[in-house]
C-alpha cells in the first residue's frame, strides 16, 4: 500500500482558505469487477459482493463527470449497458449535485438489473495521478478518468473497446487517439453512433441539453451573479478624476427600455471635451442595476464594440431580441462600473392578472410587478395580497438590488385606484412624478389672514401708508385665460403730464402674506410650483391666499408690487424704471378672447364685460374708449418691445398646447388646440419686459446671491435632423446663432402648409435644452444669457401664486429697494449655496409639473378616443402631417388634435402597407425601402406607395390600451391623401376668424411700416453687418419683407378656399 | 459535514483505506540526545514526540512523593503549528492549556498501570509528549511516550500502546467498525472507543468512549480497537 498526501484547499466557516492535508492510500487490489478479468488478485477481491460487469457487451463506456452530473437521467436506461463508473465521477456528482443525484446513482449502481459498475480508481496505485500544479478541477478529474479508462482497457487485456464519453472538447481532442481501443468521443457523438434507435435518450438528450442553456443564460458566467459587482467608491472617484471613468445621469429610452440607456455627462466643459454626445449604455447587463435617474459612473469600452442607436419605430411590448440591423451610426458606447446616487423613488405598479401569476410556478409569495413607468425595470414584491391588488395601480418601493438578482426587490406601500378609474390614474400621474399635492394642514392655514363673505378682509390704513397708493391714478386691468382664478397680473398704461408714456406691470404681493420661512412658505417651497393637470390644478398657496387676497380681481383693493417704466412717447425708449409696493385696485379683469376682440374694434364684446354692465350708455362709451386705447398703447409698446428683442434673434417657439373641455359632469367634451391670439403676445411681451428688468435690478443688487433664469444655448448637433427635414422641403436652417435661427426658421414658411413652419418649430424647441433657474453666485456672468429670447438677464417675477421662484425674487426686489432705508433685509436673501440647492429643486419640480401635464393631457386624449369606437367614428379619422420617417415607419402630427404619435408602415407579421387607389390601406408582403426623405412600401404584386416627409395623410386614432401603463394613442394610416371632412372644418373654422384675421392683417401692415421706419434708422449698420455675413439678397430687411408678403398672401388664399 | 460517508459501497474509506486497516505508522528511537529516552511516532498525519527524564531524584516539595514508588510527571503540549484545533489559543507560558492537561492526566492514568513504579521509590520520571502535527488520534501520544519509555530503559510491563475505533453505518447495510480513524472520521460526529493496551496481551489500560454505542455494538468496535493496538503493536516492535 502506497500513502501519498492530497493537500486540499477548502473553505473554513467563517470563509477563510484553509489548507487541509489528507491523506490518500493508494493500492494495488481494487477490483475491477469486470467478468472478463483474469487476474486473481481481482478475483478475490470481486468474490466479496456479487454484482460483475457482464462480457457479453460490445464496449465498456466510461462517462466523464460532467457526462455523469447532467445526463445521469439517460444513463439510467437499461438499454445503455457496460457502464464503468468512475470514482473520481461519483465524487464528483456527490460534492456538486447534492444527496440526491447521488443516492440516484447510488441505487442505479446496486441495482443488479442495471448492467453498471463503479471503479474505485482514485485508490488505485496505476490510475491515481495527483492534481499538478495550477491544473483545474475539471481538467484533472477528465484527466484522472481517461487515465483510469486506459488502465481498464489495459487490464482487460484490451479484449474489450473502452469508450469515455465526455463533454469536454479539450479532452476529445487530446485523448482521442492516445491509446489504441479507448475512444474519446462526445456524448452526442456516443449516442448517435451506439445507441442510433434509442429515440427516448435522443430526445431526452435533447431536452436536457435545452434546460441546461436556459440555466446557463439566465445566470451566465460569474458564478450565478446577475450583475458585475459595483467598484468601491474610492477606485470610482480615482477613476472619475482621472478621466478613466466618466460620471453623469442615467436616461433610459422610453421605448426601448430593456436595450437602451444614455448617460448624460455631468459637467459640460470638463477636461474630456472630445465626448460631446451621450454615452450609450446597450443591454441591461452593462447599465448593472441602475435604474432611470440614478446618477452613475461609467466605463467607455472599446471603440469596436460601440453600438448605434436604434432607429426603428418600436413597441415596448415586443421584447424581441432580434439583433437590430437597423442602427444609427456608432456612438460612445459604456458600461456601468458604479452607482454614485440611487435617486430611487415612488413607482407606481401593476400585479400581474390572475393567469400570469399562475405561469410564474412554485413561489407565488414572491410576485413581478410592471411598473407604470416603461423605463423602470420589473420589481420583485413578496406579498400575500397578490390577488386582491390585481386590479389596482399600487404604488411600491425599491429595496435592494442584489447582484445575484435578476429583478431588484422591493415591497408594497399604498393603493392608489382601479385601473383605467380616472381619480386613479390621474394619482398615478402624481405618484410617477413625485407630486405631493395634500391639503394644506392646519397650522398653515393658521398663519393665513381671514377673509370671509361676512369679514372680508381690508386694506389696513398703516400699510396703506407704506405703499404707493395706485387706486385712482391708474386704469389697471388684468388679461388672463377663461376661467382664470389666480390673477397675479395686471397691467396699466397711462399718459404722463409730460407727454411720456407710462407702463406698469402689477404683480400680486405674496410675500406680504407669506413671511419667509412660515409654514406657509416651507410648504409652497416644497410644492416649488401650482401643478396644473388637464382638468384640475393643485395650488403651490392656500386657495384664501391663491383665489383671493393675492388675486388681483377687479373693482377690490389689493396689495401688488409694481414696476413702472416711462417710455419717450416716440420712441418708446425706456428713461425711468421704478420698482414699488404699492396698493391697486383692477377695473376690469378681461378675457384674452375679449381683448383681442376689443383690439379688433369689435365692440359687441363689450357685453361680456361683467364690470361694464349697469352702467350708462354714455360712460360706458367712454370706458370701453379709455380701454380700447390703453388696450391698443400696450400692443403698441409690446410690439416695439418684440421688434427690438427679435433684432437680438429671439425666438419664435412653438409648442402644442391642448385644451380639454369638458362638460358639466366632467366628462371630456371635444379636445381643442389652444388657438394664439395677439393679445397673448401682448401679454406675454409685458411680463418679459418686467421679468427682464427685474432681473437687472437684483443681478446689480446681489451679484452673487440672485435667482435668475439661464437658457444654455443649445448644442449644435441636436439640430440635425431639424436642418434635414427642412432640407426636405427645401429650406436651410441656419442654427449657429438664435438669431440666425430665428430668421431662418421665418424664412422655412411653406405657403400652400403652415403647418410645416409649425412642425420646423416645435422641432427646434425640442432641440433645445430647457430654461433653468439659477444662482448668480454659481456661474460666470457670460452664462447668464438667454438663448429663446435674446436677454442678457432673465428672471421669473411675475406669478408668485404658482411659482415659488417668482416669490424669492419678490423678496430679493424687496431687499434691493428697501436697502439703505431700513437695516433688516438680511432674511429675505439668501447665500449663494442655499440657492443654488433651491434652485435644483425648484427646477426638479418644475419638470415633475411639465410632466404631470403632459401625462395627464395624454390620459384625456386617450380617454376621449377611447369612448369613441374608431371604425365608425367620424372623429377618430383626421389628417396628419408627417414629421419624421424611420425604417418601419413614419411620425405624424395631426394638428387638429395636436397628437404626434407614431404609424406602422410595417406590422409585426413583417407586412407593409399598401394603399389603393380608392385610399384604404390594407397590410399586404412586401419590403420598405426608406431614403433620407421619404419611405417607400412596395408589396410583392408590385404596387408601391411612396410618403415624403410633410406629406398630408389620413389617419385613424386608436387607443393602444395597456394594463401595466398609460394608455398610448395609436395612429393607423388610412389614405395617403389628406382628410378631406378635416379641411373642410379648418376652412370652417378659419371663417370665423376671418374678420380678425383681416383686421390684423392691416394693423400688422401698419406695425410693419413703423418698423419700416426704424429700420431705416439701422439700415446703416445692417448693410454693415451684411457686408460681413455676405448674405445674397440686397437687404436683409427686403428679404424679410419677401417672407412676410409671402405669409399675407398665404393667409388670404385660406381664406378664399 | 454531513455528506460524507465514512464507508464507500465499494468498501473503502474516504482516504482509500479498508475498515479495519490501519494508518501508516513510522517510528524512531532516540531522536532527542539530551533526554533519557525518547521516540518519535508518525501515524498517518499524526506527529508526535515525547522525551523521557528519569528516573531521577524528586525536584520541588518531596512531600508529594509518594515513599513506594516512582513519581510520574507527565506534561502534555501541542505545537502551536499543529493544526486540527490544537492551536486555537496558544498555551500560557510554562502550563498547558485545559485539553492538554487532560490528555496528560490520561496519559499518568495509563502510563501509571505500565510501568513498574515499586522499582524506583522516592524518584520521579517526567514524561513530555509534543504534538507536531494533529490529524487524529491524539491517543498516539501514549503509544509515543510508550516507546520513549521503553528507549530510557523504564521497566515496564510491557510495551504500551494505544489505538482507536469507530463505527461507520452505511444507510444501506451492516455497520462496520473501523480502525484507526482519521481526523476526518472522527469530526464525523460517529462514537470513538480509545483503548490503550498494555504489553500487547490485552491488558486494557486504558478504555475511553466518546458518544453514544449500542451495547450490541461494543463488542465490534472493541475488537476492532484492539486490533488496532496489535496492529500497531507488531509494527512498533520492530522499531
Amino acid at each position: 500500500m502506497l500513502r501519498t498526501e492530497k493537500v486540499l484547499q477548502l473553505r473554513g466557516q467563517q470563509g477563510r482558505a484553509v489548507r487541509v492535508v489528507r491523506e490518500h492510500y493508494l493500492r494495488p487490489d481494487v477490483p475491477c469487477r469486470s467478468a472478463l478479468c483474469r487476474s486473481a488478485q481481482c478475483r478475490a477481491a470481486c468474490a466479496r459482493d456479487g454484482k460483475l460487469l457482464s462480457d457479453d457487451v460490445t464496449h465498456y463506456v466510461v462517462p466523464d463527470c460532467k457526462v455523469v452530473q447532467e445526463y445521469l437521467e439517460i444513463l439510467e436506461f437499461p438499454e445503455l449497458k457496460g457502464i464503468i463508473f468512475m470514482h473520481t465521477a461519483c465524487q464528483a456528482v456527490q460534492h456538486q449535485k447534492g444527496r440526491r443525484q447521488y443516492n440516484k446513482l447510488r441505487n442505479l449502481l446496486k441495482d443488479p438489473r442495471h448492467d453498471c459498475t463503479v471503479f474505485a480508481n482514485e485508490f488505485h496505485q496505476h490510475c491515481y495521478l495527483p492534481r499538478e500544479k495550477g491544473e483545474s478541477m475539471e481538467k484533472w478529474q477528465t484527466r484522472n478518468i481517461y487515465n483510469a479508462a486506459a488502465w481498464y482497457h489495459n487490464h482487460c487485456l484490451g479484449q474489450m473497446p473502452v469508450v469515455m464519453v465526455t463533454e469536454d472538447e479539450d479532452a476529445i481532442r487530446q485523448y482521442g487517439n492516445e491509446t489504441e481501443g479507448v475512444f474519446v468521443i462526445s456524448f452526442k457523438n456516443y449516442l448517435d453512433n451506439f445507441w442510433p434507435d434509442l429515440k427516448a435518450a435522443h430526445e431526452l438528450f435533447d431536452s436536457i441539453v435545452q434546460a441546461r442553456r436556459e440555466r446557463e443564460s439566465e445566470s451566465q458566467e460569474n458564478h450565478g451573479k446577475e450583475y458585475p459587482e459595483h467598484l468601491p467608491v474610492e477606485i470610482l472617484e480615482a477613476g472619475i478624476k482621472s478621466g478613466r471613468y466618466l460620471q453623469g445621469t442615467l436616461n433610459v429610452n422610453k421605448h426601448r427600455a430593456q436595450l437602451e440607456a444614455f448617460v448624460r455627462l455631468q459637467g459640460f466643459g470638463s477636461k474630456n471635451t472630445e465626448l460631446q454626445s451621450d454615452i450609450l449604455i446597450y443591454g441591461t447587463k452593462a447599465r448593472n442595476r441602475a435604474i432611470h435617474g440614478d446618477v452613475v459612473v461609467v466605463e467607455l469600452l472599446p471603440v469596436h464594440e460601440w453600438k448605434g442607436r436604434t432607429v426603428a419605430l418600436c413597441e415596448n411590448e415586443t421584447e424581441d431580441k432580434a439583433p437590430a440591423d437597423t442602427t444609427g451610426d456608432p456612438m460612445p458606447t459604456g458600461k456601468v462600473v458604479g452607482i454614485t446616487q440611487k435617486n430611487w423613488r415612488d413607482y407606481v405598479v401593476t400585479f400581474p392578472s390572475k393567469e400570469e401569476i399562475q405561469s410564474q410556478g412554485r413561489n407565488a409569495q414572491k410576485v413581478l410587478v410592471t411598473p407604470w413607468d416603461y423605463r423602470i425595470p420589473k420589481i420583485r414584491i413578496s406579498t400575500q395580497q397578490a390577488e386582491a391588488l390585481q386590479e389596482y395601480r399600487v404604488v411600491v418601493r425599491i429595496d435592494s438590488w442584489e447582484s445575484t438578482s435578476l429583478y431588484p426587490n422591493g415591497h408594497f406601500v399604498r393603493v392608489l385606484g382601479r385601473i383605467g378609474d380616472l381619480e386613479g390614474e390621474i394619482a398615478a400621474i402624481l405618484v410617477e412624478n413625485s407630486i405631493c399635492a395634500a391639503p394644506f394642514s392646519e397650522i398653515q392655514m393658521s398663519e393665513m389672514p381671514v377673509s370671509s363673505p361676512k369679514n372680508p378682509w381690508k386694506v389696513s390704513p398703516e400699510e396703506a401708508k407704506k405703499r404707493l397708493d395706485l387706486r385712482d391714478s391708474h386704469l389697471i386691468f388684468s388679461i388672463d385665460p377663461k376661467g382664470c382664478e389666480d390673477v397675479d397680473d395686471a397691467l396699466s398704461v397711462r399718459t404722463l403730464p409730460n407727454g411720456n408714456l407710462e407702463l406698469g406691470v402689477h404683480i400680486a404681493d405674496v410675500t406680504h402674506f407669506v413671511a419667509a420661512n412660515s409654514y406657509t412658505d416651507v410648504e409652497a417651497r416644497a410644492r416649488a410650483t401650482t401643478y396644473y393637470l388637464a382638468d384640475r390644478r393643485y395650488d403651490m398657496l392656500p386657495a384664501v391666499l391663491s383665489a383671493d387676497l393675492c388675486s388681483l380681481l377687479s373693482g377690490v383693493d389689493r396689495y401688488a408690487v409694481s414696476v413702472l417704466w416711462e417710455l419717450e412717447k416716440e420712441s418708446l425708449e425706456t428713461l425711468r424704471v421704478q420698482y414699488r409696493r404699492t396698493l391697486i385696485r383692477s377695473a376690469y379683469k378681461l378675457e384674452y378672447e375679449t381683448a383681442q376682440a376689443l383690439l379688433d374694434g369689435d365692440t359687441s364684446v363689450v357685453g361680456n364685460i361683467l364690470e361694464l354692465q349697469g352702467l350708462d350708455e354714455g360712460t360706458r362709451q367712454q370706458k370701453v374708449a379709455e380701454l380700447v386705447w390703453a388696450i391698443s398703447k400696450l400692443t403698441d409698446i409690446a410690439r416695439h418691445v418684440r421688434a427690438k428683442r427679435d433684432r437680438c434673434g429671439a425666438l419664435e417657439l412653438e409648442g402644442i398646447e391642448i385644451r380639454v373641455q369638458l362638460d358639466d359632469k366632467r366628462n371630456i367634451h371635444d379636445l381643442i388646440p389652444k388657438q394664439p391670439l395677439e393679445v397673448h403676445e401682448t401679454v406675454a411681451e409685458c411680463m418679459i419686459l418686467a421679468n427682464h428688468w427685474v432681473a437687472k435690478r437684483i443681478s446689480e443688487d446681489f451679484p452673487h446671491q440672485a435667482l435668475l433664469r439661464q437658457h444654455p444655448p443649445p448644442r449644435q448637433e441636436f439640430f440635425t435632423e431639424l436642418r434635414e427635414c427642412a432640407s426636405a422641403k427645401g429650406f436651410s436652417i441656419d442654427t449657429r446663432s438664435n438669431k440666425a435661427l430665428a430668421e431662418s426658421l421665418d424664412r422655412a414658411n411653406d405657403p400652400l402648409d403652415p403647418i410645416v413652419n409649425k412642425l420646423l418649430r416645435s422641432m427646434a424647441t425640442h432641440a433645445m435644452s430647457n430654461a433653468l433657474y439659477f444662482s448668480t453666485g454659481s456661474c460666470p456672468e457670460e452664462q447668464f444669457h438667454h438663448y429663446g429670447l435674446a436677454l442678457e438677464k432673465y428672471t421669473h417675477f411675475t406669478s408668485p401664486i404658482r411659482r415659488y421662484a417668482d416669490i424669492v425674487v419678490h423678496r430679493l426686489l424687496m431687499a434691493a429697494t428697501l436697502r439703505g432705508t431700513t437695516g433688516d433685509v438680511k432674511d429675505n436673501i439668501t447665500s449663494n449655496k442655499d440657492l443654488e440647492e433651491l434652485c435644483r429643486h425648484i427646477n426638479n419640480r418644475n419638470r415633475a409639473a411639465q410632466r404631470a401635464q403632459k401625462q395627464s393631457t395624454e390620459l384625456f386624449q386617450c380617454m376621449y378616443f377611447r369612448d369613441r369606437s374608431a371604425e365608425s367614428d367620424e372623429r377618430c379619422v383626421a389628417d396628419g402631417v408627417i414629421y419624421s420617417i424611420r425604417t418601419n415607419g413614419v411620425l405624424v402630427f395631426v394638428p387638429r388634435y395636436g397628437i404626434k404619435g407614431a404609424a406602422y408602415m410595417k406590422n409585426k407579421e413583417g407586412l407593409v402597407i399598401s394603399c389603393q387607389g380608392a385610399g384604404s390601406c390594407q397590410w399586404k408582403p412586401g419590403s420598405l425601402h426608406r431614403s433620407q426623405h421619404k419611405i417607400t412600401s412596395t408589396t410583392a404584386t408590385g404596387d408601391s406607395v411612396t410618403l415624403s416627409l410633410f406629406d398630408h395623410i389620413t389617419v385613424r386614432i386608436l387607443v393602444q390600451s395597456s394594463r401595466c401603463h398609460a394608455e398610448r394613442i395609436k395612429l393607423e394610416i388610412i389614405r395617403n391623401a389628406p382628410h378631406h371632412t378635416a379641411d373642410t372644418e379648418a376652412a370652417h373654422r378659419s371663417s370665423h376668424g376671418v374678420r380678425s384675421d383681416l383686421v390684423k392683417e392691416v394693423s400688422q401692415s401698419a406695425e410693419e411700416a413703423q418698423r419700416a421706419q426704424e429700420r431705416a434708422r439701422v439700415e446703416v449698420m445692417d448693410e454693415e453687418s451684411q457686408e460681413f455675413c455676405q448674405t445674397k439678397g440686397p437687404s436683409l430687411y427686403q428679404l424679410l419683407e419677401e417672407i412676410r408678403e409671402l405669409a399675407l398672401l398665404d393667409v388670404t388664399q385660406d381664406i378664399r378656399t | 459535514m454531513a455528506g460524507l460517508e465514512l464507508v464507500s459501497d465499494a468498501g473503502f474509506r474516504a482516504d482509500g483505506r479498508r475498515p479495519d486497516e490501519l494508518r501508516k505508522v513510522r517510528a524512531r528511537l532516540g531522536v532527542l540526545a539530551r533526554a533519557d529516552g525518547s521516540a518519535y511516532l508518525e501515524q498517518g498525519n499524526t506527529k508526535v514526540l515525547a522525551a523521557v527524564y528519569g528516573p531521577h531524584e524528586v525536584r520541588g516539595s518531596r512531600s508529594k512523593a509518594p515513599p513506594d514508588r516512582a513519581l510520574l510527571c507527565c506534561r502534555c503540549s501541542s505545537a502551536p503549528f499543529a493544526g486540527g484545533g490544537e492551536r486555537r489559543r496558544r498555551p500560557p507560558q510554562g502550563g498547558g492549556d485545559r485539553r492538554s492537561g487532560e490528555r496528560a492526566l490520561l496519559l499518568r492514568g495509563v502510563l501509571e498501570g505500565a510501568v513498574l513504579g515499586q522499582l524506583y521509590p522516592r524518584s520521579q520520571i517526567d514524561v513530555h509528549v509534543q504534538v507536531l502535527q494533529a490529524d487524529g488520534g491524539s491517543w498516539a501520544s501514549v503509544s509515543a511516550a510508550g516507546l520513549a519509555l521503553q528507549d530510557a530503559g523504564v521497566a515496564l510491563r510491557g510495551p504500551v500502546v494505544a489505538g482507536s475505533a469507530g463505527l461507520a453505518e452505511p444507510p444501506a447495510g451492516p455497520p462496520v467498525a473501523l480502525s484507526d480513524l482519521s481526523a476526518a472520521e472522527e469530526a464525523a460526529g460517529g462514537p470513538r472507543l480509545v483503548v490503550a493496551t498494555v504489553a500487547g496481551s490485552g491488558q486494557l489500560a486504558l478504555c475511553q468512549l466518546s458518544a453514544r454505542l449500542h451495547q450490541e455494538r461494543l463488542r465490534p468496535v472493541l475488537d476492532a480497537a484492539q486490533a488496532a493496538c496489535r496492529g500497531l503493536h507488531a509494527v512498533l516492535d520492530g522499531v
